[in-house]
């Protein structure tokens, strides 16, 4: 019965595609926003080219030392730096151009080689973006460690620099070869506490990560939030096909041939799954065009989407089920589909929610589970095992879809109309 | 030998007493008709015996089994056609029996070859590829009787299955349901047209307000007025009051009365002449008196107060 069931569903589908398509286009829709929201597609899983504007208003030997450094090598792969005056590096921020703007304020070559106190340069953060502002926060702190640990190792010379800086005309270039000299000299010393240095790291296997694909991409930590979000959804659209049953009688002529209603609950979660399915081929595999995200265990990932669409499609034929008519799942599902998402880290890493939620709620949402039993098989954590995750959603979903048929068929007896 | 007895069914939903101490039977190869308004019950009723709605009470009893006791079996012995057209509008007419013959138990093979048969007996087979909405209403209402059909049940439910639809379609599905009583099938056909119940149906039963009010063939009914005939006064009968009329309760039987018509009936079968000359006779200005055959409707408005149509 059910496979006839299926058929005739699948006949359906058929006949009229165009709910079915409309539907798998949204996820598609969904992973070419991020793609536009978070910058353009890098096959090398990177984040693409950072620009920053600076405002140099010291215009100093050093300042234009380090301008020039910022032009140079893997800083000029990984940033685009603009110098512009201070009015213009604000306009471009107020019109979402750049990410930050740094400022090196007036006199600080002469502070800092002076080392007559604390000098600070400003870092103007574009409160538009979320990661670009951040990682140049984070590299600006680097510089400022190199340039604390210079000054504090150099103290000495910085008096003859801070003359060669401040002299008037052409920098005087012998003198600045005597001072290098001297510094090398410094460095010669102190070779034997500097190296072998004490910490350090293999290349190996960054260079086999490099071959086999990035190690971590920000999109494969963002899409199966996003994902488990939309592919609920997606299991709503599908399992409303129960309503339309309802309304146009068929369910009812069902039931004057079959007293129980589970195969027919059965078909249509069947029918949900398949299209949540179909929806995660198009996320995941978008991911994978759109992004260059290298998903680590394709087979595993298979697995967890595959319980997910059935705890999701049980999910939304119980909430049907409850619901009663469309006209209230519509006010209803996605509200708790939104809730669940935030609780489940789909918007904001649950991590960095507020203690009641990541320690106590989220850790209970079965899409939480899915959402970070993804990420755990890309990142290679064991925090979340997919194997049990996966088991969890499929017997949440088994135990939600015999719910619905019994909640289900309990209401149709008492004469419910959806 | 009765394929369906019901006895005592009532249900209710709230405060509403949608069915209440429902009793009748169905015998094979008869036909029988439910009529009542709108909002009679009839629909509760055809929803309890074909499993849709639990009873409050009773027992509806399918080929001399408890319906309860064993849904499965009583299934499979009946048909059932909904009053709105239970079809899957993108299928084609034969995909849509199909589906339901294979539901009803059939096998594939089975299922084709009863399709055809199904599809030549409603004159749809070329059509039989189209998507029903594509289908005309008649074309739609003859699929939806035709769905119950493919398991051959030998108890067929129909919840009026001709609203809706233009007059030569409603006259071929009287003639296609009138043949399936011939054939041998016990029919429960529920309608608020009296024309259908009058022209169709073997024995009826009037419904109203979830009471069976009466039930029988249609001069059995037709009797319960007391005669074959009835006579309509008119006139202005705003002030008449029959009850201060000398002996006129006992010659004749009230069936309506209005501001500007009275219509009763003989209390005792005299002749229609001397009836007639009865009337003429009344403290009352009468402008007309005509003699009519009781219908459906003079019954349902002795037994109610009020016009089926109404």
């Amino acid at each position: 019965m059910l496979w006839t069931l299926l058929i005739k569903d699948l006949k359906r589908a058929r006949h009229n595609p165009w709910p079915y398509l409309l539907n798998l286009a949204l996820p598609l829709c969904i992973t070419a926003l991020i793609g536009l929201v978070f910058g353009p597609s890098s096959k090398g899983g990177g984040l693409g080219q950072i620009k920053l504007a600076v405002v140099d208003e010291d215009d100093s030997v050093l300042s234009s030392l380090l301008r020039g450094a910022m032009n140079q090598g893997d800083f000029k792969k990984h940033l685009e730096a603009h110098f512009l005056e201070r009015n213009e590096a604000f306009k471009q921020i107020n019109d979402n151009k750049i990410s930050a703007v740094l400022i090196i304020p007036k006199g600080f070559t002469r502070t800092y080689l002076a080392g007559d106190g604390p000098v600070a340069f400003e870092l103007i953060k574009n409160p538009a973006q979320s990661f670009y502002p951040a990682i140049l926060e984070e590299l600006l702190q680097v510089a400022v460690t190199g340039l604390n640990a210079v000054a504090r190792n150099l103290r000495s010379d910085l008096p003859a620099w801070k003359e060669v800086f401040e002299k008037e005309g052409r920098p005087d270039m012998k003198r600045i070869a005597e001072l290098m000299v001297r510094v090398g000299d410094k460095f010669e010393k102190a070779e034997h506490y500097l190296f072998p240095p004490l910490i350090g790291y293999e290349t190996t296997t960054q260079k086999k990560a490099k071959e086999e694909g990035p190690a971590l991409n920000i999109f494969a930590f963002l899409l199966p939030g996003m994902a488990a979000m939309f592919l609920l959804f997606l299991a709503d659209h599908a399992i409303r096909d129960l309503y339309r049953e309802v309304t146009a009688r068929t369910l009812d002529r069902f039931r004057t041939l079959h007293d129980r209603l589970l195969p027919f609950v059965i078909s249509k979660v069947v029918l949900a799954m398949a299209v949540v399915v179909l929806g995660s081929i198009v996320m995941f595999g978008g991911g994978v065009l759109m992004f260059g995200i290298h998903w680590q265990r394709p087979l595993a990932m298979a697995v967890v989407i595959l319980a997910f669409g059935l705890f999701g499609s049980g999910f939304m034929a119980f909430i049907a089920a409850l619901a009663r008519s469309e006209r209230r799942a519509n006010a209803v599902n996605g509200v708790i589909v939104m809730c669940l998402s935030f609780v489940a880290g789909s918007f904001f890493p649950a991590r960095q929610l507020p203690p009641l939620f990541r320690d106590h709620l989220s850790p209970l949402m079965p899409n939480y589970w899915f959402i970070e039993s993804l990420r755990a098989l890309q990142s290679g954590a064991v925090d979340m095992p997919w194997r049990w995750a996966a088991l969890k959603l499929l017997v949440l979903g088994l135990g939600l879809v015999i719910a619905a048929s019994w909640v289900f068929q309990r209401a149709l007896a008492k004469g419910i109309r959806a | 030998m009765s394929l369906l007895q019901v006895t005592g069914l009532c249900k209710t939903f709230g405060e509403v007493r949608a069915a209440s101490d429902v009793c009748f039977e169905v015998r094979a190869g008869e036909i029988y008709g439910l009529l009542g308004p709108n909002g009679a019950g009839k629909t509760t009723t055809i929803s309890m015996i074909s499993g849709l709605l639990r009873p409050d009470a009773g027992k509806v009893a399918v080929d001399g089994a408890d319906f309860w006791s064993d849904p499965a079996r009583a299934q499979k012995i009946m048909g059932v056609v909904p009053q709105e057209v239970a079809l899957y509008e993108e299928l084609s007419g034969r995909e849509n029996l199909e589906f339901w013959g294979r539901l009803a138990g059939l096998t594939a093979v089975e299922t084709r070859e009863r399709a055809g048969e199904v599809l030549e007996a409603l004159s749809l087979a070329d059509r039989a590829r189209d998507a029903v909405k594509n289908y005309s209403g008649g074309m739609k209402r003859r699929i939806n009787i035709g769905c119950a059909l493919m398991h051959r049940p030998k108890l067929l439910l129909l919840d009026e299955p001709t609203v809706g639809i233009d007059p030569q379609a409603r006259a071929n599905i009287l003639e296609f349901v009138r043949q399936l009583g011939a054939e041998g099938a016990a029919i429960l056909y529920t309608t608020h047209y009296l024309e259908e119940a009058e022209t169709l149906c073997s024995r009826i039963g009037i419904i109203d307000h979830g009471k069976l009010l009466a039930e029988g063939t249609l001069p059995e009914l037709q009797k319960r007025l007391g005669g074959d005939q009835l006579f309509v006064l008119e006139g202005n009968l705003q002030q008449a009051n029959p009850d201060n009329w000398p002996g006129f309760r006992e010659r004749f039987r009230i069936i309506q009365k209005l501001d500007h018509q009275l219509i009763v009936s003989s209390q005792n079968s005299r002749h229609p002449s001397e009836c007639l000359r009865d009337l003429l006779e009344l403290p009352v200005r009468v402008e007309n008196v005509t003699l009519k055959r009781p219908n459906l409707n003079d019954v349902f408005l002795q037994l109610t107060g009020r016009e089926l149509r109404e």
